[in-house]
């Protein structure tokens, strides 16, 4: 079955990334296809849409749109892309990713592409929204049954879980290294204090940067992207598998903000372009504040944002105006604080002006164990995330959840 | 001559353009540079990564990709361009001329070679229609001498 | 500029009684070595340049004001621009469009063959001057 996503866009020829996009989706067992629509329908879309951007190829997005909402054309996910730092098309993807969402069922996801865009980056995406399509009865599995294995191989931790009928026995993490070695080790120790062996083992599921070679490995029942693995992994240890969420997992390479209705996402985003909000920030805060990585997040709880000015978009830039607070004598622990806010403030301005926050909004991953960032998301939030047990085994546990639907 | 059309790639003006005996410069004669280049494979277009750094040379980083990708296709015709006749307020520019920011700087592209450019505004009505074929009319005849 | 080939669309005026067959059919008596394909509009064709300029002479002979054409930068039935791949691409409400505008251009080109070489010289619109506007509300009051 190819899945066919229809695609709203504007500048991907000319940027050369069409091919990219093709080359993503076919990779992952789709098609990208164009929904239908003639002049007239063009300028009745926008009659009815009124927004009317100058440029067509926008217009066309609208139409287009439109024509889904109408069921019209028969597709069964949307992917909505426009180029970075066009303000013109930055108000049409958002409006129309909203427009979507309010007139379709269809999984969406936007993305904003440079000129450098290469298929292996949009490779996650394309595959959570084939997943979200043909894994529908997977992904609605609220119980972990039998004895099953979880592996997350992350950008900077590798994380393993046991679960055996629906309860965590066993767990482990390290930070990546080789990645068979690693999850090898987190698996071992996972096991043995699960008291189980590899063989008693009746399922794995595999999710992270390193899935597919740790699939293989392991031979996996499950390998399947973090976008979805995580969201049901981090609404089983929230216990919110009903009704809205908006999981939130500052990773150490990109972000992701994630909107799920009864656990399944309809629609996310991913930083792409830059990493400098990511969870590495705060590992380069550390190193330069000489403390474990485990502490920033207590001592920036001490600590005053509003004391330290840090607001660079850039993690180089970033650890320069870190340097300089320190060097103008300012406190470890305003500084620390400082650190987490900008943290904060970017996911809030990059990844969550893409998606309509849904309460309540769960934190994951490694980083929503550093308190302060924790405090830090809630004030700009205006609402204190929940931190479920466990947030940063959201992708083992999901794997492990998920991968007991193959038994 | 070799007229530039604006927008590029539209058909009345490149069949008034070669119907009163100029040469077109048009978006579907580069496309077909690019289409027809078996060296790349990057399909739809051939547009690639390189294409959009050479249109650095008309716009900075700091402009999204779509325009600097097209600015790097259109910029070099209306290098070799004698003349131009653009549409002011045409009502259509899909296909390859949908970003108005690329379009605006065309136009501007146009104004700073310093070629002789005949403005039209697209008609509403018969009479409209003859003010404007009437003007290309004069104009490419006007090259000619 | 390529030379190793020429694609056209040959687009009839939505004015013009020409049918799409009729204009397939005598565009394959004027020139051999042309490859023709009917479409809704009109027909595509594809040769070499030379081939291309011999039978558009003829065309616009033959259907002066009622048949237009441009260039086609992607050969006939290539994949990456079909239809049936992936559906209508942008251009496709361009051209829709433009052939709508067709017959405005056709009478606009044969009141020129008839010797009528008047027309308007485009005036120039511009805003109400603000003390004309506070005239007319005040008029109002």
């Amino acid at each position: 079955m190819t899945i066919r996503v229809a695609q709203l866009s504007c500048g991907t020829e000319y940027s050369g990334v069409q091919f990219e996009i093709e080359s993503a989706a076919r990779s992952v067992g789709a098609k990208i296809v164009y929904p239908d629509v003639s002049y007239d329908q063009v300028q009745e879309a926008l009659q009815r849409f009124g927004f009317r951007p100058r440029s067509q190829q926008l217009q066309l997005m609208i139409a287009r749109a439109v024509s889904l909402a109408d069921g019209k054309y028969d597709a069964d996910a949307v992917f909505i892309t426009t180029c970075f730092r066009c303000a013109e098309a930055a108000l049409v993807r958002n409006e129309l990713r909203r427009f979507i969402q309010e007139n379709t069922k269809l999984p969406v996801v936007t993305y904003s592409f440079t000129e450098r865009l290469k298929a292996s980056q949009l490779l996650t995406r394309m595959e959570a929204l084939v997943t979200i399509v043909t894994r529908k009865e997977l992904l609605a599995r609220e119980r972990q049954s039998g004895l099953t294995a979880g592996l997350d191989s992350g950008s900077s931790t590798t994380k393993a879980v046991i679960m055996e009928n629906n309860k965590i026995i066993g767990k482990d993490w390290t930070t990546s290294g080789d990645v068979v070695q690693s999850a090898t080790q987190v698996l071992e120790s996972a096991m043995k204090q699960a008291g189980v062996e590899l063989k008693d083992i009746e399922a794995m599921g595999t999710t992270g940067y390193g899935r597919f070679n740790l699939g293989k490995h392991f031979n996996a029942k499950l390998v399947q992207e973090e976008l979805t693995v995580n969201s049901k992994g981090a609404v089983w240890l929230a216990n919110r598998q009903r009704g809205e969420a908006t999981i939130l997992d500052i990773g150490g390479m990109d972000n992701k903000a994630i909107t799920v209705r009864d656990g399944v996402p309809d629609n996310f985003t991913m930083g792409g372009i830059c990493a400098g909000a990511s969870g590495r920030f705060l590992e380069m805060t550390s190193k330069r504040l000489k403390i474990p990585i485990e502490n920033l997040g207590a001592l920036a709880d001490k600590g005053n944002w509003k004391n330290a000015k840090m607001n660079s978009y850039c993690s180089i830039f970033g650890i320069q105006d870190l340097v300089t607070n320190l060097g103008a004598g300012k406190s470890f622990e305003d500084v620390a604080a400082a650190a987490c806010h900008s943290v904060a403030e970017q996911v809030y301005e990059q990844q969550l002006q893409e998606i309509d926050v849904r309460h309540p909004i769960i934190e994951v991953g490694g980083t929503s164990l550093i308190s302060g960032l924790v405090t830090a998301v809630g004030e700009v939030l205006g609402e204190r995330p929940i931190v479920p047990p466990d947030s940063q085994y959201i992708g083992a546990v999901g794997g492990a959840l998920l991968s007991s639907g193959f038994l | 001559m070799k007229v530039f059309i604006d927008p590029p790639n539209s058909m009345i003006l490149f069949d008034l353009v070669e119907r009163l005996g100029h040469e077109p410069l048009s978006s579907m004669a580069v496309i077909q540079e690019k289409v027809d280049n078996i060296e790349v494979d990057m399909p739809p277009m051939n547009v690639t990564l390189d294409d959009v750094v050479k249109g650095l040379k008309y716009a900075g980083v700091e402009v999204p990709s779509g325009i600097r990708g097209r600015l790097s296709l259109w910029g070099p015709m209306i290098e070799a361009a004698d003349a131009a006749v653009v549409i002011n307020d045409a009502p259509f520019s899909f296909g390859c001329v949908g970003c108005d920011r690329s379009n605006e700087m065309t136009k501007y592209l146009i104004k700073r070679r310093g070629i002789p450019v005949l403005y039209v505004n697209y008609p509403s009505d018969a009479a409209g229609a003859k003010t404007m074929v009437g003007q290309i009319k004069d104009f490419l005849g006007g090259l000619k001498a | 500029m390529s030379t190793a080939r020429e694609t056209r669309l040959l687009m009839i005026s939505p004015d013009s009684k020409v049918t799409p067959d009729q204009l397939v059919r005598n565009v394959h008596t004027m020139v051999t070595g042309l490859l023709v394909k009917e479409t809704c509009y009109g027909c595509l064709v594809e040769g070499t340049p030379e081939t291309v300029a011999a039978l558009m002479k003829l065309v616009r002979e033959r259907y002066r004001n009622e048949v237009f054409s441009k260039r086609r930068g992607y050969p006939q039935g290539d994949p990456r621009r079909c239809r049936a791949q992936h559906g209508t691409r942008p251009g496709f409400a361009q051209l829709e469009a433009e052939w709508a505008e067709l017959p405005l251009i056709q009478g606009a080109l044969d009141a020129f063959d008839r010797g009528e070489n008047d027309y308007d010289r485009p005036a120039e619109k511009r805003p109400l001057p603000v003390s004309e506007l506070k005239n007319i509300c005040e008029a109002y009051r």
